[in-house]
């Protein structure tokens, strides 16, 4: 640790200046946009944001979608962190490369790929034609279960590392001693290995909730016109209509609920912890 | 037990990876229309990408800005990470705060930000705003990758060098330099994918004849269902994995992530 600390202030200030000026105040001033009324300030806008039972719809679409993919991938991304743990140092470094793997491909072509898969014409129907299963092509794509498969896939991957690293950090014999107390199988789940890997889940959950939240590329490609979230919401008022305001007050939303998923999963870890403690 | 959570895995990868599989086979259809198994076998697509303008136009550019952004946050992100390691900063706690907080807002929100109000009120060029806004986005990159990389590294070697007579800047280059050059080549790698990937940020960021590869990608896969964008994506997707690769073998890139 240096003393002068004006050499420490002059190197952070360049950063800080260039994110102040082309971060902090152009996303402020758009966000204050979303209080502007027509005479004078106030939560008018957001009032009539909700009135529409269109915008109620995606608003409520857009949670469900963020916490049924959370969940999806709590369930998931645990059966996959138990499976790479089942085999040895070895081989586990090449089965977390292939978690990984998919993060570093553009999530554009990850999204398409799902239209391959789902279309009329895709993979899933023809096996399914082909097997008798079905006589005619079932309609896949835009729709909310379409849109649910590309999320789960896009963030499963940031589920499983954080898991991943807090089974790893797990004493080793904290679930032998468990079941040779006596405790079944569910009993060491919920009693051992969940409280033990709450820190990683609510990493892990964090991300997966907040990146669901504010998805715009599967939305997009997977849900079309017909399954919009707010973020394709917020696209079509800027593009379609050129309401900035609109857009703006779709700018807050987002922002408040991944803020608060942020704040209230953090809060859901901590407290426990400290029960314990006592 | 054992057999059952490793079928389980590989069920879990095959959700995971399975879906390339399927983009690389379409990609090799000779028909005109996206199905599968595709209609006979033909190299027709992964050509014909090559030869669409837009594509190529819009590929250079990312490029261009991926590797430009990367290089600017670099440059004001690892005097970041090094204050932070080394000086006990005044408002520190804030400070991290500012630049982890591009990762926290929406990137859609970002880009209509500086649409509206760089590039409509300042009338920026369009390819310098996508190169300030993506610069943003990987400040906090730069600084997460080349911290971590700090705090490993004992400071009293550069206290040693400035005190045979170096001077604090000649001890960063000379002793502070070589031994985080690893973690700035990750941070490069990481940041530049991330870049190249990157939508919501750059989606209101275009113009006539300016526009990101992936924002293209997703306006022509909106008019034309023809097999050309499951070829590209199967070559980003197999360029994205020689990258890793590489930097794996030469870095350790999973090390920093």
């Amino acid at each position: 640790m240096f003393e002068k600390r004006s050499t420490g202030v002059l190197l952070t200030l360049p950063a800080l200046v260039f994110l102040l000026v082309l971060f902090v105040l152009p996303v402020m001033v758009l966000l204050t946009r979303s209080l502007a009324l027509p005479e004078g300030w106030g939560l008018g806008n957001f009032a009539s944001f909700f009135s529409s039972e269109l915008n109620r719809t995606i608003f409520w679409r857009t949670l469900r979608l963020a916490a049924t993919v959370t969940a999806a991938c709590v369930v998931l991304g645990y059966i996959t962190a138990f499976g790479v743990l089942s085999y040895t140092k070895e081989r586990r470094g090449m089965l977390t490369g292939f978690v990984i793997l998919p993060l570093m491909i553009s999530p554009v072509a990850r999204t398409y790929a799902w239209i391959v898969v789902l279309g009329r014409t895709g993979f899933l129907n023809a096996v399914l034609t082909s097997l008798g299963i079905i006589d005619s092509p079932l309609r896949l794509l835009f729709t909310e279960t379409a849109v649910f498969i590309g999320l789960v896939q896009l963030f499963l991957p940031l589920m499983v590392l954080p898991l991943l690293s807090a089974l790893e950090n797990l004493p080793r014999d904290v679930i032998p001693a468990a079941q040779l107390l006596g405790a079944s199988r569910l009993m060491v789940l919920f009693k051992v290995i969940l409280p033990l890997t709450r820190e990683g889940l609510v990493v892990g959950g964090t991300l997966v909730f907040t990146g669901s939240v504010t998805a715009y590329i599967t939305p997009a490609i997977l849900g079309g016109s017909k399954v919009m979230m707010l973020e394709t919401l917020l696209y079509q008022r800027i593009n379609v209509a050129n309401d900035l305001t609109g857009a703006a007050v779709i700018a807050v939303i987002l922002v408040i609920t991944t803020l608060a998923a942020n704040k209230l999963l953090r809060r859901l870890a901590t407290p426990r912890q400290r029960q314990e403690a006592r | 037990m054992q057999f059952l959570s490793r079928s389980l895995l590989w069920l879990v990868l095959l959700f995971l990876l399975g879906p390339f599989v399927v983009i690389v086979a379409a990609g090799f259809s000779a028909g005109d229309t996206l199905t599968f198994p595709p209609q006979g076998w033909s190299l027709r697509w992964y050509i014909k990408i090559f030869t669409i303008p837009e594509f190529q136009h819009s590929f250079v550019l990312s490029v261009w800005v991926g590797v430009g952004a990367t290089l600017l946050a670099l440059v004001l992100g690892v005097p970041v990470a090094y204050a932070i390691a080394r000086y006990r900063l005044p408002f520190g706690e804030t400070i991290r705060t500012l630049v982890s907080a591009p990762l926290i807002v929406p990137g859609i929100i970002i880009g209509l930000a500086l649409l509206r109000y760089v590039v409509f009120t300042l009338n920026a060029p369009v390819e310098i705003t996508l190169l300030l806004g993506h610069t943003t986005l990987l400040i906090p990159y730069a600084v997460r990758v080349v911290s971590a990389s700090l705090d490993n590294l004992r400071s009293d070697i550069e206290e040693a060098a400035v005190l045979l007579g170096r001077s604090r800047l000649g001890a960063f280059f000379a002793v502070v330099m070589p031994n985080i050059r690893g973690a700035i080549l990750a941070a490069f790698v990481l940041s530049f994918i991330t870049s190249f990937n990157q939508v919501p940020v750059s989606l209101f960021l275009s113009g006539p004849g300016v526009s990101m590869l992936p924002t293209q990608m997703l306006w022509y896969m909106e008019y034309t269902y023809d097999p050309s964008i499951a070829a590209l994506s199967a070559l980003l997707a197999l360029g994205a994995m020689l990258m890793v690769f590489l930097t794996e073998r030469l870095l350790g890139l999973s090390r920093y992530m």
